[in-house]
């Protein structure tokens, strides 16, 4: 999520009305307030919406919302006449690039800083972390145009940013701390990008980082902007975020040629959306008319073509209408979430529980009957608690989580049984006799499907306690089994049985191996049982 | 005023004859000791029926020593009878007596030893001392000496006088129910009937039990189990799915595009499995990359196969509904699920790396948003919430989206979960053309702030304690 810094003072004077007004409706078009301070608040807004990573973008959206400045706002551009070329060897490393010239900017530390959290937060929410696009800000009056983005050895030195020495790129990858950051995105091409005047001065090694020449300052007075990436409309969509909001804050935007093509144009897109699908989709009357007036509050240009259409243009900053409903969302936020009339639908349904959960209640009710309390372990666990401390072999179909966290959640559960030993081994101290049990999902391969569990410790647990709990358990479930002398090592020889239905293995009860209880460090005898639910008749098929 | 016991009851009864009398005299009468009769008459005088006097009496009594000389005579006494006119002091020696005895003739005077002869005073007697031991008195001087010399010793003696009050006469005279008492009711006492003459022993209400603990629920799974009361309730039908999800309908279905950072490997958990993609899957690849044939433009670039095929832990349970929707494309559909969900989180006391999620989805001819909103008004008022706002929100593959919050004294709004229509690029290529409603929230905020938790784990590392006290039944109020 992207938290904004917005200075009071600024903020007022873009928006036109005071900061109560501002931060009591800045929630409403859709963010969170983290902090209110003396002279800033922290706002933060959503990732679809990266025209409001600026105070100038949340200035401009509050005077539409707020009806102080309503419909589209339009940003004429003006031809530098400057010329920007690509070089073909970018086609396979880096190929889209966008540019555009920003002039007349008055910059203080604060709106410097300012530029450069928005240009970060781009990074982060349309650039995936600079891979998708990367943006640098130059001051255009230390460099002479025509400029060129090429595809150049990685030998080749310049002094990036903060530094005073001169590095090649590659030592750049391995020693400047962006280089070592966002070295990943393109150290495996035989050619690195880089952008460079016409004197063959580096502006910037893109993704990595600038050159130190083209610092933007509080002097600097015209900007380059360049923005490289490997998605068009990403690249585009930042652009046009940035010359917007430098355009809000009183700066004039100029277009460069790129293979022919003048950009930016800042121009919007047209839409035709139908009015009833609209009000159906809210649930509100809405006319032509009054659909329109309500999308000129979210800063769209619209007008009524017609008694079921509107005709709207979508400025050019806003990345996320991707399709009419993100238009329809825009009206309902307009309308106001909470003037829309909130009925649940009529249409008569009948409730029904899930099969699954209906035997798991059954479970749990027949386990508390014997006197079993219930536990929630987790799902994730690790090889050792499964099968280690159980003296069992592992199982063919545990699921090793790719990238663990920590080396105590690796698999998903098999079993319960060994962690409802786990949480005897918890609860040592409290008093005996414990009876816990769990009912839940485990996993075979990829499938999911419940198991049943219980535990009983105290100074007399035996065999025969497991047996019969087991039994009363498979009883009230009414599953048809026969038990067999069972091998399963995490209990005494002899003191086990393998719980049969249909000559198939579905559960195992018995006194728990010392061996174990030693592993898990408990002090007293154990009886247990565990089995599979899918034996009940008539169980669903998963 | 608390119960007499049935000894209280006989006790007061021989003492309305008796009036006042000592301990161990009415302990004989009681056929029981002392120490009984006291302990019944003071939880009598504890109810104002009767009264313990504690008298506490001087007494002398002989020692071992004490006890011979009582029966013989003093050793000083012994000799003075042994003492004839021939006695010589050899002879004299020979006596048992003669060494405690010698000393004291001599001391008080009674003998004349002249060379080898001994003889009495004239007048010489014992008596006064011989008096003093069989009837000792604390005025008698002699009685000191005597205790100086070990034979008498000085005991206080406690005595327990006991009678009845004016209240406990009053009583008696009512009549008491003398019965005898029985602890246990055996099976020969109810068939025979003899019961009906039984005097069951009375217990004292106001101690407190030996501690039962039941089998019971888990007090996070009594919550999980209301929710789904109420959904049930209200129509809905209950959903159930595998925590192994493909990636494909844990996201791509869902048009979340394959390079969105919640995709990636430090969010969510992968596993080293594939499935292969269903039927249809091209649809979802044409809405990816161009919008298929609806109004979006899609996200552009191009969908891969494999990473669709990959499979995840599943970090929604949407992946489970949508599924459903998939096999059940005809209105109306109204239905839930409750689920294990896993995010790439690091755990702490707030986090966890798997949690339940509650979800619900309503498709159906003419739903609308405004009726996405009644039914989350419904349900957080089902559950006790009573002030319900909704705000504007973003989800990948709901639009509108809006997060809902709910009221809570003493904490103000709490954000409870998000919701939304499922857009069209989720709904299209699996066939659904009439809008999807969907909404979601995390089951364990509800039961954190219910159970006053400030840890999230003990949810699933419980203290058997916690649960043991935690009662089945907690009295809500505001939802909390």
């Amino acid at each position: 999520m992207a938290v904004i810094t917005l200075p009071y003072k600024y903020l007022e004077r873009l928006t036109r009305t005071d900061r109560k007004t501002i931060l009591d409706n800045v929630a409403l078009i859709g963010s969170d307030v983290e902090r209110i301070e003396e002279d800033h608040a922290d706002v933060e807004f959503f990732p679809d919406r990266p025209d409001l990573f600026s105070p100038e973008g949340v200035a401009r959206a509050m005077r539409g919302y707020l009806g102080i400045e309503t419909g589209l706002s339009s940003y004429p551009v003006k031809p530098s006449g400057i010329k920007f070329t690509v070089d073909p060897a970018l086609a396979t490393i880096r190929p889209v690039l966008g540019a555009a010239v920003i002039r007349g900017v008055s910059f203080d530390d604060e709106s410097i800083q300012s530029i450069m959290s928005l240009q970060e937060s781009l990074h982060w929410a349309v650039g995936r972390g600079r891979s998708k696009v990367a943006i640098g800000i130059h001051d255009m009056d230390t460099v002479r145009p025509p400029f060129h983005y090429i595809a150049s050895r990685p030998s080749r030195g310049f002094i990036p940013l903060d530094f005073t020495e001169k590095m090649t790129m590659t030592e750049i990858l391995e020693k400047h701390p962006k280089g070592r950051d966002y070295a990943k995105i393109v150290k495996d091409f035989p050619l690195y990008p880089l952008i460079v005047d016409d004197d063959d001065h580096v502006l910037s090694f893109p993704p990595i980082i600038n050159g130190e020449r083209t610092r933007v300052t509080i002097d600097t007075k015209n900007i380059l902007l360049d923005t490289t990436g490997t998605d068009k409309r990403a690249v585009s969509v930042a652009v046009n975020i940035i010359c917007t909001a430098m355009a809000e804050a009183g700066a004039k935007i100029e277009s460069v040629e790129i293979g022919g093509i003048q950009t930016p144009t800042l121009a919007p897109a047209e839409r035709i959306v139908s009015v009833q699908e609209c009000s159906r989709l809210l649930g509100i009357e809405l006319t032509a008319a009054s659909m329109a007036e309500l999308l000129r509050k979210m800063r769209f240009g619209a007008e009524p073509a017609g008694a079921d259409t509107v005709k709207v243009q979508v400025p050019c900053y806003r990345a996320d209408i991707m399709h009419d409903w993100d238009l329809f969302e825009d009206v309902a936020i307009a309308y106001g979430y909470d003037r829309l009339e909130s009925q649940p639908p009529k249409t008569f349904t009948v409730g029904k529980p899930h099969p699954v959960q209906v035997n798991a209640a059954l479970a749990r009710e027949a386990f508390c009957g014997l006197g079993y309390l219930e536990v929630m372990p987790f799902t994730l666990t690790n090889e050792d608690v499964l099968y280690g401390k159980m003296r069992r072999d592992e199982k063919k179909g545990v699921l090793h989580v790719m990238h663990p966290i920590s080396i105590e959640n690796t698999v998903v559960r098999t079993e319960l049984l060994p962690l409802l030993l786990e949480f005897l081994t918890l609860n040592r101290h409290r008093e005996l006799p414990q009876r816990l049990f769990t009912v839940g999902d485990v996993v075979d391969s990829c499938l999911t499907y419940q198991q049943a569990a219980g535990v009983s410790t105290h100074l007399d647990a035996d065999f025969s306690e497991a047996y019969a709990s087991a039994a009363a358990m498979l009883h009230e479930l009414s599953i048809d089994y026969t038990v067999e002398e069972s091998s399963d090592p995490a209990f005494i020889d002899g003191r086990r049985g393998d719980i049969i239905v249909d000559g198939k293995k579905i559960g195992v009860f018995g006194e728990i191996h010392p061996a174990v209880l030693n592993a898990f460090d408990l002090e007293h005898s154990v009886a247990a049982f565990e089995f599979d639910i899918r034996a009940v008749p008539g169980y669903p098929v998963l | 005023m608390a119960e007499l016991t049935q000894n209280e009851k006989r006790l007061l009864a021989i003492l309305e004859k008796e009036n006042k009398a000592d301990a161990p005299h009415l302990a004989g009468l009681l056929d029981a000791t002392s120490e009984a009769v006291v302990q019944w008459a003071h939880l009598a005088g504890d109810k104002g029926l009767a009264m313990v006097e504690r008298v506490v009496a001087k007494e002398f009594v002989y020692t071992d020593e004490g006890k011979a000389y009582a029966q013989n005579g003093l050793p000083e006494t012994q000799l003075l009878r042994f003492i004839l006119p021939e006695t010589t002091l050899a002879d004299l020696q020979k006596h048992e007596a003669f060494r405690i005895g010698f000393g004291q003739l001599r001391k008080k005077g009674l003998v004349k030893v002249e060379g080898t002869s001994v003889t009495k005073i004239p007048g010489s007697t014992t008596d006064a001392d011989e008096a003093a031991l069989k009837k000792p008195s604390d005025a008698d001087p002699r009685t000191k000496d005597l205790i100086k010399r070990g034979i008498l010793q000085e005991s206080e003696t406690v005595r327990y006088a006991i009678n009845i009050t004016p209240a406990g006469l009053a009583l008696v005279k009512q009549g008491l129910d003398l019965r005898g008492e029985s602890g246990t009711l055996t099976r020969d006492q109810i068939i025979s009937g003899e019961w009906k003459d039984l005097n069951l022993r009375k217990y004292d209400v106001s101690k407190l039990p030996k501690k039962a603990y039941p089998g019971k629920i888990h007090p996070y799974q009594r919550i999980i189990g209301e929710m789904r009361e109420i959904l049930l309730e209200m129509g809905f039908t209950e959903l159930y799915g595998g925590i192994v999800q493909q990636s494909y309908w844990n996201f791509d279905a869902l048009f979340q595009p394959q390079d969105h950072p919640a995709r990636e490997m430090q969010d969510t958990f992968y596993l080293n499995e594939t499935l292969p993609l269903p039927k249809g899957y091209e649809k979802v690849k044409a809405m990816h990359e161009c919008g298929g044939e609806t109004s979006s433009t899609g996200w552009g670039g191009v969908w891969k196969e494999e990473k669709a095929e990959q499979c995840v832990l599943r970090t929604h349970t949407t992946s489970v509904s949508i599924q459903y929707l998939a096999n059940n494309p005809n209105p109306p559909i109204k239905a839930f699920c409750v689920g294990r969900v896993y995010r790439r989180e690091t755990i702490d006391t707030t986090h966890l790396a798997e949690f339940e999620q509650l979800e619900g989805i309503v498709m159906d001819e003419n739903v609308s948003f405004g009726n996405l909103l009644g039914i989350l008004r419904e349900f957080y008022n089902r559950m006790g919430f009573e002030s319900v706002r909704f705000k504007p929100s973003f989800y990948p593959y709901t639009e509108p989206s809006l997060d809902a919050e709910v009221y809570v004294d003493g904490i103000g709004w709490i954000e409870m979960g998000g919701a939304g229509v499922f857009r069209e690029e989720v709904t299209a290529p699996i066939g659904i053309t009439y809008p999807v409603l969907a909404w979601g929230l995390g089951v364990s905020r509800i039961a954190m702030l219910r159970l006053g938790l400030k840890d999230l784990r003990l949810l699933h590392k419980s203290d058997v304690a916690f649960l043991r006290e935690t009662p089945s039944l907690r009295h809500t109020k505001g939802g909390i």
